[in-house]
Order: structure tokens, then sequence, then C-alpha cells
């Protein structure tokens, strides 16, 4: 083998222009290969597995049985799927807009040249890379109804009755959306001062000489320019939004009763909690679904835009 | 026609070192998994534990266990007690081989059991002195039985000596709930950081719904909790009142019921005998010096007897285990005289019930003495805390999210014991 490796192959006429192609091909599969056995063995199995075990009924022992769409009937029944539905379309559209904005908002503000702008923007980031527990036990404590800063201020500034935060099911939502706001907005304020440093300065001289104010400049250069980084965060925010667990999961636990059920979670629940794996694959099909739908129209829209 | 095949056969090594390399990273990655089950043979017993340093009972019964049985080894498979059911879950699907699992409560048990994947031990439990061995009947799927019972716990009423005796309140035998409750007003007091509540109602709905279930006769599993309303009424008011710290605040600050009855910021408490290993520790270790004794728990008015709840703990057999007979030979020690004397010494309560244990159990240093505390510890009746069913675990889903409803106050008693009647109907029982 390696005496026919190492001669060099010689050329017959007419056939090598046809096979390079596939030659760079095999060679750049061979490349990836590692990296793709992994990911086949590890994700895209266990995925395709999932959305096979939604069609049948399995206790995670016994051999599964096939019913069909018989778990996607009791998914229509179900009051908690409704419910924690709801929940996580609620969590999305608080979840989605608040973080693009405030993100956003910090961008702009930390890309100005301040004195310790480094410190700044560090100090924004640290949220996103302290451990989500800390983060959510802390949340909890400020947020604490009776005794927590949070409603201290509220009442030192003259609110006779603040909300109860996570004690109740009305602002339960509310309290994990400001948290995970906060959380996430380092993270994104890290990709849009990327994508503020691209824009090319001669455009605002341009219309600093046209006369433009700081909205002007702000509305007709920079959101413009910004685009591909917004399409970027805009998708990365929906899928964790639809996706989110381990803050809900530590700060509420899905309740009081089932004000913060969100599908993750039911997911959860219902496959390793209650050992119903096809049925809770079913939800996580539709989970799936949901996300690769909105994902999917977020691109048609961003490709007809970039087209007009 | 060889040009093609050397370039083939030079492809096919490139992909033959790629994909050897993706194996070996596989191989590692599965190695893992399989590790706990090797190195197996006859000598070393397995069993699945929770916080093996904050659960004395298990080391203390694996000494006396290995002492019993020389050349035997047990190992502990420690898993965080938060966890615990999922983890087991888990394992006892991905076939993990495991000797024995510990069953914490009955309604993972009867999963288990009903999945098929744990050994029966009716011989186990036929040669067992059943007849003292309390909370065995939890167990008997038919005439079956995949686990025996090795620690029975209970509920019963923790109280602050020294802040009952202030307040001018003595017990004698177990109080009503109305008494109680008015001990609690009286025994409340301070402000802010100095606040000390009258009793501390912990957030499980256990607290409320299994002894009213208990103490009523009503069925948790039934469709109808009409039978809880005196209990929430009790609870709810001591919460508005301040005599209790409410629920939204004990769940916002995730509080720990030891930490409120071990540093004397709640005079009275219900709580399972699984604490005073809890507090007699805390003690020996100078983080508490609260002056505690037991009495009953509450009874309704006019009770003949003292009636509670409680749930037992139990040891399995792994269906998969490879040293099976050594497992059912741990199950029945642990069930069994040496098992309850071994597991009484560090204050946990033993299934099996005997005078001499008991005697045992109230000479150990720091317990009260008073007879009060000894009456406490022996209640006439002792209800399963939640019956088990295939029903069970949606059944505790729905009340357990209908209990934070009414105990946060979002809903008024009687409209959430309304939808827990409406909910279990349609959801589970249908």
């Amino acid at each position: 083998m390696a005496s026919v490796t190492t001669r060099p192959a010689p050329i017959a006429p007419g056939a090598p222009r046809r096979r390079r192609p596939w030659r760079n091909i095999l060679i750049g599969t061979s490349f990836i290969l590692p990296n793709f056995l992994g990911f086949a063995l590890f994700t895209l199995v266990p995925v395709v597995a999932a959305f096979a075990l939604a069609f049948m009924d399995w206790d995670s022992y016994g051999t599964p049985e096939w019913v069909g769409l018989e778990n996607f009937q009791r998914l229509w029944d179900d009051e908690s799927f409704h419910v924690a539905l709801r929940n996580t379309f609620y969590y999305a559209g608080g979840h989605i807009p608040l973080t693009l904005v405030a993100s956003l908002g910090l961008a702009l503000a930390l890309n100005q040249k301040l004195r310790g702008v480094n410190f700044f923007r560090t100090a924004a980031f640290f949220p996103y890379i302290t451990s989500l527990v800390a983060v959510a036990v802390v949340w909890n404590m400020l947020f604490n109804p009776t005794a927590g800063p949070v409603n201290l201020l509220l009442e030192a500034v003259g609110v006779d009755d603040p909300p109860r935060w996570v004690s109740s099911t009305g602002w339960a939502m509310p309290a994990v959306i400001i948290t995970s706001v906060w959380r996430d907005m380092g993270y994104y304020m890290v990709l849009y001062l990327a994508g503020l440093q691209t824009i090319p300065k001669e455009y605002y001289e341009a219309a600093k000489v046209d006369g433009a104010n700081a909205w002007q400049r702000f509305w007709g250069i920079t959101l413009p320019s910004l685009r591909p980084t917004t399409f970027f965060v805009l998708v990365m925010l929906t899928i964790q939004s639809f996706k989110v667990l381990d803050l809900i999961v530590v700060m509420t636990g899905g309740g009081p009763g089932r004000s913060t059920l969100v599908l993750a979670q039911l997911v959860y629940r219902e496959g390793i909690v209650e050992g119903q794996f096809g049925y809770s694959s079913a939800i996580a099909l539709v989970l799936f679904l949901i996300v690769f739908g909105v994902t999917v129209t977020q691109f048609r829209l961003n490709e007809r835009r970039n087209a007009s | 026609m060889r040009t093609a095949i050397s370039s083939v056969s030079g492809h096919v090594k490139i992909i033959g070192v790629a994909a050897a390399l993706a194996l070996g990273v596989a191989a590692c990655g599965g190695g893992g998994a399989g590790a706990p089950s090797a190195g197996g043979g006859s000598t070393t017993l397995s069993v699945t534990v929770w916080n093996l340093a904050k659960t004395p009972e298990f080391t203390a019964l694996f000494q006396a266990f290995e002492k019993a049985n020389p050349g035997v080894t047990v190992k502990p498979v420690d898993i965080l007690a938060d966890d615990y059911p999922e983890k087991v879950t888990t394992m006892l699907a991905g076939g993990d081989k495991t000797d024995v699992i510990t069953m914490k409560n009955v309604t993972d048990y009867s999963r288990y059991s009903s999945r098929g994947q744990l050994l029966d031990i009716t011989d186990v439990a036929a040669s067992a002195d059943t007849a003292k061995l309390a909370g065995l009947d939890a167990f008997k799927v038919g005439d079956t039985y995949f686990a025996l019972p090795y620690r029975q716990d209970f509920w019963l009423l923790y109280y602050n000596k020294g802040l009952l005796a202030k307040a001018g309140i003595t017990l004698d035998g177990a109080p009503t709930w109305d008494d109680y409750a008015k001990y609690a007003q009286q025994l409340s007091s301070g402000e802010g950081n100095d606040k000390v509540y009258g009793t501390y109602h912990h957030t499980w709905r256990s607290v409320i719904q299994a002894v009213s279930a208990a103490q009523t006769g009503g069925d948790q599993l039934g469709g109808d909790y009409t039978f809880f309303t005196d209990q929430y009424t009790m609870a709810v008011g001591l919460q508005k009142s301040g005599a209790a710290l409410d629920f939204g605040t004990a769940t916002a600050q995730q509080a720990d019921y030891r930490t409120m009855f071990g540093t004397g910021k709640t005079a009275m408490m219900p709580m399972g005998t699984w604490y005073i290993s809890g507090i007699l520790e805390s003690k020996k270790k100078g983080e508490s010096d609260v002056d505690w004794a037991l009495a009953p728990m509450p009874q309704r008015p006019g009770s003949a007897e003292v009636v509670t709840f409680g749930s037992p703990t139990a040891f399995a057999v792994n269906k998969r285990s490879e040293s099976a007979d050594l497992a059912k030979k741990f199950v029945q020690f642990a069930a069994g005289k040496a098992g309850a004397e071994a597991i009484a010494q560090v204050g946990v309560v033993p299934a099996l019930q005997d005078p001499a244990i008991t005697q045992a159990y109230f000479a150990l240093p720091g317990m009260p003495s008073d007879e009060l505390s000894k009456k406490a510890f022996a209640p006439d009746k002792v209800v399963l805390e939640m019956p088990v069913s295939d029903k069970t675990s949606d059944v505790d889903t729905i009340l357990n999210e209908e209990h934070q409803l009414i105990m946060v106050e979002d809903k008024s008693i009687a409209d959430g014991i309304r939808s827990m009647n409406e909910r279990v109907t349609k959801e589970v029982l249908n």
C-alpha cells in the first residue's frame, strides 16, 4: 500500500480533469469526518431516534411500541401542554425584544470613547459567564416579596403594593424575563460591538456634513449597517428563548402552579421524571418544529430584504 | 485502471485513519458509562445512595454488613439527593448493573417495579419478621414484594422548649389543630431580623394534604379534595396573621426547615422523624443550641387516637444485578435486627419495631427524655404519605401545582380545591 501511494500517479490523458473534484471532496470529507462522526453518533442519531420515539410508547425499559399519532392526540388534549406552550411564547415574546434592545443600547453606549470603557464592557459581559444557578438564586433573593431589595426600593419610591414577583402567578414570568435579559444582554452586546466596528466612519462623516442629527444617523446608518448582526442575534435569541429550561427550573421550578412551566421543562418532566419517553419526544418534536419554523421564516424574511 | 486503484487505496487509508481516530474518541466516550459495573465479582456489592456524607445511616449499615460478612465490600454509588429519582430512572433505563437500589419513596418504587426493573424478592420478605416491619405493606404489589423497608419515617411535632416555657405553654399529649394554631399565635414575636414565628410549615404539599388525608380518612387519589379545607384554612390563616412564615417568602428564599428550627426562628414545626438525626448532628457540631423536644402530631378535635402519616425507605435488588444473592442478603440484613440496631445508633428510625431498639434510640446522647417525646414516637396509626398506583405521580403533580396556588394566595382555598377536583378528574381519572 505504502509503495502504491508514494509513487506519483501517472496521468492518463483526458481523465484527471474529471477526477480531481472527486478527490478533493474525498480529502475534504476525510478532514471533517472525525467531527462529523462525533456529531452523528452523539447528536444526529439521538435526534432522529427521538423523532421516531414521538410515534411510539416507551417507558425506557421495555420494547417501544408503535402507536402512530396517539401521542399527538394526547398532546392536543393535555392542558399542561397548552399552558406550557403559552408560557413559552410569553417568555420568548418578552425575552427576545427586550434582550435585543438592551444589548444594542449597551453596545451603543459602550462604543463611545470613554475613560474606562473596557471595564464597563467587561462588567456588562460578566453576568453571562456567571454560573446560572448563582444568578437565579441571587435574583430570587432580590425579588423576595417581603425583604428583597427590589421591593424595598419600590416601596421607597412610593409603590404601596409592589408585585410579589416569583411568589405570584402574574409576576413570576416577568421576574424570570428580567433576570434572563440581564444575564444575556452582555453576550449579545459583544456581538453588536463587533458589528459596530465594521461600519465605516466615512458614512457618519458624510451624514454630518449633510446635517443629519444623531437620531437620523442611528436610524439611517447604524441600524441598516447592523442588519447582518441583528439577524444573527435574532436567530440565536429565538432558538435560545424557545428552549429555555435551566433558569426557570432554578428560579421557580415552573411555579407557582403552572405559571412559568415551559415546553422544555415539560419534556424533562414527562420523559425523565415520569418515564414516558414517547410522549416526551412528541412534545420535543413540537418544540423543534416551532423553533425550526420560526427560524426558517426569519431566514426567508432576511433573504427577501436582502434581495430588495 | 491502475491509477484509479492507487488513488482509491490512498483515500481508503486516509479515511481509515480518520475512522480509527473517531472510533477512539467514541470508545473513550463510551468507556465511562460501563465503568460502574466493572470489577464486580461476588465480593463487591454496589448500592445507590444519596448524599452519602450527610446521610450517616448508609455508612452505618454498610459497615455493619461488611463486619457481619467478612470479605464483602460495599461500594456506595453516591447521587445528589435532589436528582436521585431522575438519576436512578436514567441508570435503570440504561441497563446499569448496580446491585442494590435504594427506594427513596414509594412512588418511585411503584414506577420501577411496574417497569419490571426490580427483582422479585418475595422469598426474602417471607423469611423476614414481617409483623414487626413497619411500612411493609406499601411495597406489596399483588402478592409480590420487590423491596423491603429498613427505615420508617413518620411526622410529629418538634418544639422549642425554651420558647414554649417563656410563653407559658405546656404540652401534654397531642394538641388539637385549634390549640396548635392558638399556640402559634401566642408564640410569634418580634419584627424584622428578630422575628420568631409561632410555627413553620415547610413548602411541601404533604404538610397540609397528607396530614388531612391521614386524619380524615380522605383519599388523595380520589378526585374529591374537600377534606383538605380545614387544614388549608388553618395554614393560610396562620401565614396571613404572620404566625407562620408565608409560603411565597419561604419559596423565594428557599427556606431550609433545619435552619428555621435549629436557629430558633420558629417555636414549633411539624416535620418527619428524619430530622431527629439532623438536629442531633447539628447540636453535636455546635451549629445549633436549640433546646428541643417532640410532641405527637396535632389532631382533629375529638380524635381518640394519634394518627399521622409517614413513608418507609427500602432497599430493592436490581434485576440486572450480577450478584443478586449477595444483594438479597443485604436487603434482608438491613430490614433485620442487626440493620435496625446499626441505623438507630445514628438517630435514624428503623422500620423494624422493637422495644429494645426504641429504648436504645432514646438513650442516644442529646435525645429528649421526657414522656411526651417518647409518646410522640409511638403514634397509634401511621398512614402512608401518598397511596401508590399508576396514577400517583400525575395526581401528585396536579396537587402540588394547586397547593402552590392556594398557598401563595393566588387562588382562594375553595377555588384551589375545586380545580384540584376538576383537574384530577379530567386529566387523570377520566
